[in-house]
């Protein structure tokens, strides 16, 4: 390492945070012709100055710090470290991000807002950038809100349709709700560990067990990020932003915050928290599979399956897997963008989204039909691809630690987890299918005019798909033990099921083989409704919780014009009523006994009608009064 | 000299637009703009004057105003004694920058100018005093000095149901100042003035002889019944009122002896009295009512000196005065004071989302997250007291700032309502921006100052020794609710193709939503920035507030 490094690496790290949010000011200046060229800049200096961090990675993790907030002897610093899991992120973010705004500038050549695109997309870069370099949990939270900002701009490009604005709105809700446990879970270790710095945490999570609602409402976080069950039907209708931004949301940035947050606080998980995370993570790994099973939307399968893989990464989290969580969080980046990638060009050429309005385009589509095929048969986990091998280590985490449980209920998990890629193949392989086999089925645009992208978006979408290949990440395609990624980040259960592989590849082909062979049910069936609605979980949270929270919201309202000023407008009355009681008896009591005392009286009404009438002198004199009153009762 | 020059400054001021003749009344304006950039200036000067490092009152002027020998009962005494310490000071200086902007916004002003801007400037020299007078009796006397301005600049410049709410603005508050008078005496008369008591029993010859070895002696004679009760000289001075030796044995305050008012402690009944008045002001729920019919009906500027300053005296008062004062009852009923601001949280984000009118909503949210300050204030840790100031002076600025972009398109189109207004991001692009930064700030986003203010409150919250955690779990629903009404307010008025009710059957584009002028810029872009400055760099308010806060909790420490 150069001597020079101590100094240099600190300076590299804070201008690597620095550079997406000074692109995203610039880019909001600058004109629609060098937007794309100046952010693709950007980001290529960013990747360019991690690769050097990743080379001259220091042997322990580096930590710099900055004053924010000082109170009573305690600091909240802005604080930056750099360790292995950050520079594997890193890389990652910048990548994908790299792509993506290549493929942008020809996917989005028509569009008015360009500039504010890319300066979104970098603004969305640099929040997940803070995440990754956050030092400590309150630096990572408020990178994690800015990814929400992002994200809710990102969607909602196209604000003048409301489904855009609406699912833009959606997703920051939803994040929100995940972000107060998140945020509570902050409140919590604060308390507990009088820090929140990932090191001293580190160091401290031997000692103490931390509570398991820490665990857990730390975990809520990555519920809302990652949308795992029951926060998951924001991603899904994300899908009303732009394509590219689809790819890179839920690819290396946004959904993947939340398994890089639960691989950061690992140590504080007590093992009911891993429990309960293993649950959440197989409930969504089948619920997402379920609802990408029958989805019409190109884009929605996919989303789907990202809900289910998202599932599978967090259930290998909770199995104490944490390298298998992140190999498959590396893998699935890769191929899901090039899926993403594929379907934009696909949309680009067909101009629909629906794919019953597509078919047999292999032949009109080839570099995309071939690109689609390789991150399609990674993502349903076929050997020779990568999401066969990170499937495998999560799969063998799991068998691994459910043989460490004491309970024999424990298998059901990694069973489930196996069924589940089952089912990842049979609906990619029925959109496979429907996109790309049997007839072509749109009447809007003919076949001959559907053609294949420009190079622009040809190129990211080649490279993504031959990084879905087995050779980068392991030279054995049939097991990832010897994989480079374990020397990194050790994976934690190293048993070696000899059985799983052929089990595993003979569920896939079946899998598959059912998907493409699968007769398009009726929509109105049941079990296709289920998968449509998503399980009608919006249903749910509509009846459930909007519902009732607006109609408390209208109440409150109510009482409050109604009970809380009816009292006050009420008392304003009785005061006028009493007044005018006074001054009539004064007025009918025409008696001379009582002269004195009507006189009285009648000035008293005088005094307490004028309460109400609105003279400002009347209240100083009865403030004079009043003082001169409590004077003599005190004295 | 600073402090007497930012009360008094504006105060002159206020007299001098009011004799101004009729054909001069144009230069009101002028005079206003200088006097309270003048006003600025003098605040940058305190700030400079100002040692952070030390806890405590600092430039601090005393006059001796009124004594008066009451022969057995003593000698009362007022004086003129004005300073800052770290609690108070950030708020003066957003005050000072408030009252300017709420100048610059009153430039569209047309009707009685002279009376307006008198007024203004006598309620820009009210609120001074109030934030820099030591003296209780000072501070009652500027308290209700901003209630006369107040209440006629809504109840003559505001909107059609401005008589309703200005009578309704006033009884609150009049209400409120009455129990804070109550109190004021009841205090009066149970606290000695050590050092001028001292002078009075000729234990040393003037008041800068005294030390604390005396003070402490005179406060043993006092305990012990060994002082005639001619000496004692009677105080409104804070710095003496917070001191529990001060105490006079068997008086109404007196934490000691514990007398019976009605059946009840004296000092529990004085205490929740107090509080009221202060509760009233902040606004705490139940006694928030006035507050979004004092918004909806006051103009642009009045509205933004109501939210951006007047309801920071609420706050204010809980840490200067009813906190100071009744340590006791702080401590006993953290929980029922953190349960009311935890109440007005969730309460006015959850009524806020029920508005129709955008600018009821604003109040709403004020109302929420002024419940943030009395979470803060009652959790009695240094986060949350130091989140509570910061709390303030970021509402302070991001509530002027709505209340300016309310004000945007009600000059425009003289319609508030939410759903009167879709698509307003097209042909008002930098309104949309401005009016984005100032949700999101409000709505917490890290970055902006609404997220240090929450974020620290609920922090000290969820420390505090006094507070279950279930409370804090429970405000924190509060920035859910924050997120969830001014996204849909946002979502409602800016998205979609663009639609006006009032021009509803007009044709093509509507020539009055013009984008914003220069003067609105020149208002809300410092603002934002402001919000964002203090959003990066909380330490600018934190390094002014924690020496003082640090010693303010050391009465509440727990043995």
């Amino acid at each position: 390492m150069p001597a020079n490094s101590s100094q240099l690496l600190p300076v590299l790290m804070a201008t690597l945070l620095g550079l997406p949010f000074a692109g995203f000011l610039a880019l909001t200046a600058t004109n629609r012709r060098l937007a794309g060229l100046l952010a693709i800049g950007i980001t290529g200096a960013g990747l360019a100055i991690s690769i050097f961090l990743t080379v001259h990675l220091p042997e322990h993790p580096l930590t710099i710090h900055a004053d924010w907030a000082t109170m009573a002897g305690m600091s909240f610093d802005i604080s930056l470290r750099l360790d292995a899991l950050t520079t594997l992120m890193l890389i990652l973010v910048h990548f994908v991000a790299l792509l993506v705004q290549i493929y942008s500038i020809s996917y989005l050549r028509d569009e008015s807002k360009l500039c504010r695109y890319f300066a979104y997309l970098q603004l969305f870069v640099g929040a997940m950038l803070g995440i990754v370099l956050a030092g400590n949990l309150l630096v990572m939270y408020a990178f994690w809100e800015l990814v929400g900002l992002a994200s809710y701009l990102l969607i909602g490009f196209y604000a003048e349709r409301p489904a855009s604005s609406r699912a833009a709105q959606k997703a920051f809700l939803m994040n929100r709700v995940g972000d107060i446990g998140f945020l509570i879970g902050i409140f919590l270790t604060y308390y507990y560990f009088d820090t929140l710095d990932f090191s001293t945490l580190a160091a401290n999570g031997a000692g103490i067990i931390a509570p398991t609602a820490l665990g857990l409402c730390l975990f809520m976080g990555c519920v809302g990020k990652s949308a795992q069950f029951p926060l998951l039907t924001w991603l899904p209708d994300a899908m009303e932003g732009p394509t590219p931004v689809s790819a890179l949301l839920h690819a290396a940035t946004m959904v993947a915050a939340g398994i890089f947050l639960l691989a950061r606080i690992h140590p504080l998980l007590s093992p009911n928290a891993l429990v309960v995370i293993t649950v959440v993570g197989t409930i969504t790994t089948l619920w997402g599979g379920y609802s990408a099973v029958f989805q019409t939307d190109i884009k929605k399968v996919l989303a789907f399956s990202t809900v289910s893989q998202l599932g599978l990464m967090v259930a290998a989290m909770g199995t104490d897997n944490v390298g298998g969580a992140m190999f498959h969080l590396l893998t699935h980046a890769f191929f899901k963008a090039g899926l993403f990638l594929s379907a934009g060009a696909v949309i680009h050429a067909v101009h629909t989204q629906d794919m019953r309005q597509m078919g047999g385009l292999r032949k009109a589509l080839p570099t995309t039909f071939v690109a689609y095929t390789v991150c399609a048969a990674a993502l349903s986990g076929l050997p020779l691809f990568s999401g066969f091998l990170s499937k495998e280590a999560i799969l063998g985490g799991a068998f691994g630690w459910a043989g460490t449980q004491r309970n024999g209920l424990a298998y059901i998990v990694p069973t489930l987890l196996l069924l589940s890629s089952g089912l990842t193949a049979f609906y990619m392989a029925r959109q496979w299918r429907l996109v790309f086999f049997g007839e072509y089925r749109n009447v809007d645009v003919p076949l001959t005019r559907a053609h294949e992208p420009d190079w622009l978006m040809r190129g990211p979408v080649v490279i993504l798909s031959i990084l879905s290949v087995w050779v980068w990440f392991s030279v054995n395609p049939l097991s990832a033990q010897g994989s480079w990624f374990f020397h990194i980040l050790p994976m934690s259960k190293e048993q070696d099921f000899g059985w799983l592989a052929p089990v595993s590849i003979g569920l896939v082909l079946l899998g598959g083989w059912l998907g493409f062979r699968l007769r398009e049910p009726r929509a109105d069936y049941s079990y296709v409704r289920l998968s449509l609605n998503y399980g009608f979980l919006d249903f749910f949270y509509k009846i459930l919780i909007i519902r009732p929270v607006l109609r408390l919201a209208m109440i409150l309202n109510r009482t409050d014009q109604r009970v809380v000023d009816g009292m006050v407008n009420g008392t304003g009355v009785a005061t006028v009523v009493l007044a005018h009681l006074t001054y009539g008896f004064d007025r009918l009591g025409v008696d001379g006994l009582v002269n004195g005392a009507a006189w009285l009286a009648s000035r008293l009404g005088q005094v307490t009608r004028s309460l109400q009438n609105g003279r400002i002198q009347s209240y100083i004199t009865v403030a004079v009064v009043g003082l001169l009153l409590v004077l003599w009762w005190l004295l | 000299m600073i402090l007497s020059l930012l009360i008094f400054l504006p105060l002159i001021g206020s007299l001098l637009v009011a004799l101004l003749p009729e054909s001069q009344t144009a230069q009101c304006r002028w005079i206003a703009l200088i006097l309270t950039l003048g006003e600025v200036v003098l605040a940058g000067m305190a700030c400079a004057g100002f040692d952070k490092t030390v806890a405590g009152y600092q430039l601090l002027e005393q006059a001796n105003w009124i004594t008066l020998p009451l022969g057995g009962l003593g000698i009362a005494s007022i004086d003129y004694l004005v300073a800052v310490d770290g609690i108070s000071l950030p708020l003066v200086v957003l005050s000072a920058v408030v009252m300017l902007i709420g100048v610059v916004s009153s430039w569209s002003m047309t009707k009685r100018l002279k009376a307006y801007y008198s007024l203004y400037l006598l309620l820009t020299g009210s609120i001074m005093g109030c934030f820099l007078a030591l003296d209780f009796f000072l501070f009652f006397l500027f308290f209700e000095f901003m209630l006369l301005p107040m209440y006629f600049l809504i109840g003559l410049w505001g909107g059609p149901r401005r008589e309703y709410a200005s009578i309704k603005f006033f009884l609150y508050t009049l209400l409120g100042s009455l129990l804070i008078l109550l109190v004021m005496i009841g205090l009066y008369l149970s606290v000695m003035d050590p050092v001028s008591t001292a002078v009075a029993a000729g234990l040393v010859p003037d008041p800068s002889a005294v030390t604390t070895e005396i003070v402490r002696n005179i406060q043993a004679y006092l305990q012990n019944g060994q002082l005639n009760p001619a000496y004692v000289v009677h105080t409104f001075d804070m710095r003496y009122l917070s001191d529990g030796g001060n105490y006079l044995p068997n008086t109404f305050l007196n934490p000691a002896s514990e007398p019976i008012v009605l059946g009840l402690p004296a000092r529990m009944l004085a205490f929740w009295a107090i509080f009221i008045g202060f509760a009233i002001k902040l606004p705490v729920v139940p006694l928030h009512t006035w507050l979004p019919d004092a918004h909806v009906e006051a103009p642009t500027p009045v509205s933004v000196v109501l939210a951006g300053v007047l309801l920071k005296i609420g706050g204010y008062g809980f840490i200067r005065i009813v906190w100071n004062f009744f340590p006791d009852g702080a401590s006993e009923y953290a929980q029922i004071l953190a349960g009311l601001g935890v109440l007005s949280i969730v309460y006015g984000g959850l009524t806020a989302l029920a508005q129709t009118d955008l600018k009821k909503m604003i109040a709403y949210s004020s109302v929420s997250h002024m419940g943030f300050v009395l979470l803060g204030v009652a959790s009695l840790t240094a986060e949350g007291i130091n989140g509570a100031v910061y709390q303030m002076v970021s509402h302070g600025i991001l509530s002027a700032m709505l209340f300016l972009i309310v004000g945007v398109v009600y000059d425009r189109t003289h319609d508030r309502r939410i759903d009167s207004y879709r698509g307003l991001m097209q042909p008002m692009p930098k309104y949309t921006t401005l009016t984005a930064i100032a949700f999101f700030g409000s709505l917490g986003l890290p970055g902006f100052s609404g997220f240090v203010g929450e974020l620290f409150t609920l922090m000290g919250s969820f420390q505090s020794e006094w507070l279950p955690g279930w409370l804090t779990a429970l405000a924190t629903t509060g920035i859910l609710l924050a997120a969830a009404y001014f996204l849909w307010t946002f979502q409602r008025m800016f998205f979609g193709p663009t639609w006006v009710r009032p021009f509803e059957s007009q044709s093509g584009p509507i020539s009055v939503l013009s984008d914003l002028t220069a003067r609105e810029k020149l208002m809300l872009i410092p603002l934002g920035a402001m919000a964002l400055i203090l959003g990066l760099f909380p330490n600018l308010v934190f390094n002014l507030t924690n020496a003082t806060v640090s010693q303010w909790l050391v009465k509440f420490a727990v043995e």
